[in-house]
């Protein structure tokens, strides 16, 4: 069974300077509203509180 | 995970066999309401300042409750009584600081790791995970931290409650 997830690795959260979350490997991400989505590839979270596509990046850091 | 906990909750708790009391410096504005009503329990000249055999458990809520801010909030201990908690008591820890809601959980299995958005507020991150941080790199067991949302927070990457000062909204 584990073999059978093995494309998916250890979870890895980094920090981007000025910029978002970026989270990949082995993980769910539950929303505001409770909804959980399992084994995203890649997830970019803002972090400047800017967004408008909350809790995603919509590059509006750069602003 | 005892020290991982106290880490992410941005200061101390005290409990009886009925309640936890947490207590969050950072947030503390002296409003003094927490003494001058139960220097029995709260009593900053002493170390621990908080003495939960002080009072009973009923008075020692009714002035948690009267904090202004966040810097003292409790929970039941009994985790379905937290769910049946209402809006007057003020601060329960689901309405000043739901970031501490569901630490009875357990974490996920393995080499995994939960991402929870709180609606408002920072982000959950729990499990077992490397953090990558301006340079530096940490591993995570079993461990849970937040992650500041808002932009505001001054112990950046993680959450300080900043959010609730400048009004944060999704």
């Amino acid at each position: 069974m584990e073999e059978n997830k093995g494309k998916k690795s250890h979870a890895i959260v980094e920090v981007i300077e000025s910029g978002p979350l970026k989270i990949t490997g082995n993980f769910t991400l539950t929303d505001v509203k409770k909804n959980t989505e399992d084994s995203p590839s890649e997830v970019l979270l803002c972090l400047c509180g800017k967004s408008g596509s909350k809790p995603y990046c919509d590059d509006s850091h750069k602003m | 995970m005892d020290k991982e906990y106290k880490r992410f909750s941005g200061g101390r708790r005290y409990n009886n066999d009925e309640i936890t009391v947490y207590w969050k410096p950072s947030a503390c504005i002296h409003a003094t309401y927490c003494f001058k009503e139960l220097i029995e329990v709260f009593d900053p000249g002493r170390r621990p300042w908080v003495d939960m055999s002080g009072a009973t458990t009923e008075k020692i809520i009714d002035v948690v409750n009267l904090c202004p801010t966040e810097a003292l909030t409790w929970k039941w201990n009994d985790e379905e009584k937290n769910l049946q908690v209402g809006e007057d008591q003020l601060n329960h820890i689901k309405f000043k600081r739901p970031e501490l809601l569901n630490t009875n959980e357990t974490y996920p299995e393995g080499d995994s790791l939960s991402v929870k958005v709180l609606a408002d507020g920072p982000i959950i991150l729990k499990g077992h995970f490397t953090l990558i941080h301006d340079g530096n790199q940490k591993e995570y067991q079993q461990s849970m931290i937040s992650i500041c949302r808002c932009g505001a927070s001054n112990r950046q990457p993680f959450c300080d409650g900043q959010h609730r000062k400048i009004g944060f909204h999704d």
